[in-house]
């Protein structure tokens, strides 16, 4: 799918290392370098996109009327603002449809965190281990992450869910043990430039254990560059969830996601296009605000420094 | 480069042994399929009788073992619907997606070159802005949304192409350019940075100096030196590619392996996934190997990293 193979490294920026435990270290001092971009205009953009489907998810169900559920047959496939009861229309079953893309807002972006955090940590353990350790378990993870690269992902999620049945469990497992690999080989490089600097080497002769030194001194290093990727990775998790559920392998009806609400809408493309193209569009404000939020934190954004420092013949 | 070619040949035999045992591992979840092929009044017998005789009842690891020369000889049982070798089933739809992924991939990848060629002979950042920024905003929908509003587009409203089926050429052409459009991001980007990164060099200063023009020096100086990076990359992606296919073909009804698959994993059929999954994984790793090892033949600098 969206699954972009980025030359391993990109995101790993010169950014100097902090330490709690050094006070008025005169350390390289951290470049100025987010000075004057913080509200670039794509950024108030997207900005604004993704606070329009946290709206959507968070403030909908408060308002009276909101019912993704209970359904009436006789005001169904409503278009969009032509019932005052039913402000985005009505589905097949006459469903309301603003109701319905609140709550799939909130399954969607609610999974997608899920596999995040999950990726987050796994790939963040497995990579400062990694880099901290090296030798064997350096080369194991290593592997680990080239076979997983190797592998057609969406083909596995598809057999896992052939065999467990579909679920949104399931969903989050399979998703969450598989794209870990960008938060793994950044905190293992991080980790293995770090493993011998003066404040990791001073615990350790004092007699600090590793796994101390690792919480304390490596990982508040790490810690800001893991963010980052979660921060882009969102939209990608998003984009590939959505796939799935598309393919029916998510959260089972009653239950709306995105994905199934599209795959839904699809059957009345003719008489009724807006089932379909409304939860896309929430899809699309979020992915596309993620990209527009996130480029003021990567090196490389959409178009970052490769328009900056482009050059022509 | 024998080392680096032990390296990546254990690799990939490892990434194969990896899929495989996960293929067992899920096979062996499913239970026992004889309650599957038997009717439904067949007595627990016979259920029993018939698990024996599939190897159903032996220790996990002999029929691990037996798994795994089975594979080996081609053998992935039958489909438990079709009664078919599943592995037929699976290869007669290989060259529908083939069809799908071939001219997705080259209709993706001559877009991007086209517009790196214009962004660099036209040196105009409005134009590089304008391919990126047009590129991403395709990518921030999945392939399977962007395939129902071109549907919308061209077949509902329009009429002018089908939505459905592999009938005539015609049918290829939404399923084509949704892929294409969604892959043509990640070449553009690919491309315009090696062809920048190219533009800096001493013999494209010396070329100028001798009086070629912009167009000589890019297409017959340039292009070539920058392809090879853009070529590895393109080609390590065409795996991410296929997977990207089964999820179109999905929405065009199109009689690929992606079709076949996810037939087969709701009527939990799992010879079929099991053959499905390795046939993929096979053309996946094996790409991927060709296209490292080619990259390291033609460019001595790639084996030396």
């Amino acid at each position: 799918m969206t699954q972009q193979l980025l030359p391993a490294g990109t995101q790993v920026p010169a950014t100097a290392p902090t330490d709690p435990d050094i006070q008025g270290t005169p350390a390289t001092p951290t470049p100025a370098k987010r000075k004057g971009r913080g509200t670039s205009p794509a950024f108030v953009i997207g900005s604004a996109m993704l606070g329009l489907v946290l709206l959507l998810a968070a403030v909908v169900p408060l308002l009276p009327g909101f019912d993704p559920f209970g359904q009436d047959l006789s005001a169904a496939m409503r278009a969009p603002f032509t019932d005052p009861d039913h402000l985005l229309g009505t589905d097949s079953l006459g469903r309301d449809l603003l109701s319905r893309l609140s709550l799939a807002s909130a399954v969607t972006l609610g999974i997608a965190f899920a596999v995040v955090i999950l990726n987050a940590v796994i790939g963040t353990t497995l990579g400062m281990a990694a880099g901290y350790f090296g030798g064997r378990l350096d080369s194991a993870v290593t592997t680990l992450a080239d076979v997983n690269l190797a592998m057609p992902v969406v083909l596995l999620l598809i057999a896992v869910a052939a065999v467990t049945g579909p679920s949104a469990t399931v969903t989050i497992v399979t998703l969450g043990l598989t794209y870990w690999v960008g938060y793994a080989r950044v905190s293992r490089n991080l980790a293995r430039s770090l493993r011998h600097r003066d404040f990791v080497l001073a615990p350790l002769t004092q007699g600090g254990g590793h796994g101390w030194v690792i919480r304390r001194h490596i990982l508040p290093n790490v810690f800001s560059q893991t963010l980052i990727i979660g921060a882009t990775d969102i939209a990608t998790i998003v984009l590939i969830e959505s796939s799935l559920e598309y393919l029916g392998l998510g959260v089972q009806p009653p239950v709306p996601s995105w994905g199934s609400m599209i795959f839904e809408g699809q059957k009345y493309l003719g008489s009724n296009p807006w089932l379909a193209i409304l939860p896309g569009l929430a899809m699309f404000l979020t992915v596309a605000g993620a990209q527009f939020v996130s480029q003021r934190f990567t090196a490389e954004g959409t178009t970052g420094a490769l328009l900056r420092k482009g050059r022509t013949a | 480069m024998p080392r680096y070619l032990l390296h990546r040949i254990a690799q990939a035999a490892f990434t194969l042994f990896c899929v495989l045992t996960f293929a067992f591992v899920l096979g062996r979840a499913t239970g026992k399929p004889a309650g599957l092929l038997l009717p439904d009044n067949a007595t627990a017998a016979e259920v029993d009788a018939l698990n024996g005789a599939l190897g159903f009842n032996e220790p996990l690891h002999v029929q691990f073992g037996a798994f795994l020369a089975n594979v080996l000889a081609g053998d992935f049982g039958q489909s438990y619907r079709q009664r078919e070798p599943a592995l037929d089933l699976v290869i007669e739809r290989l060259p529908a997606t083939f069809e799908l992924a071939f001219w997705s991939f080259l209709l993706g990848l001559v877009l991007a070159l086209a517009a790196a060629l214009a962004i660099q002979l036209t040196g105009s950042r409005t134009l590089r802005s304008l391919f990126i920024w047009g590129g991403s905003l395709r990518q921030s929908v999945p392939d399977f949304f962007f395939a129902l509003l071109a549907v919308l587009v061209f077949s509902v409203a329009l009429g002018l192409l089908p939505s459905l089926g592999r009938m005539s050429p015609a049918s290829l052409v939404l399923p084509v350019l949704t892929i294409a459009t969604g892959q043509f991001v990640l070449y553009v980007r690919l491309m315009d940075a090696a062809l920048s990164d190219q533009a800096s060099q001493d013999y494209v200063r010396t070329a100028f100096a001798k009086g070629q023009s912009r167009a000589r020096v890019l297409v017959s100086h340039m292009l070539p030196n920058a392809l090879l990076p853009v070529l590895t990359m393109a080609g390590l992606n065409l795996g991410s590619l296929l997977g990207g296919t089964v999820v179109v073909e999905a929405v065009f009804a199109w009689p690929g392996l992606g079709q076949v698959l996810t037939d087969a994993v709701s009527q939990r059929d799992f010879p079929i996934v099991q053959a499905g999954l390795l046939v993929v994984a096979l053309i996946f790793v094996t790409v991927n190997l060709a296209v490292d090892l080619l990259s390291a033949k033609v460019d001595p600098r790639v084996s030396l990293a």
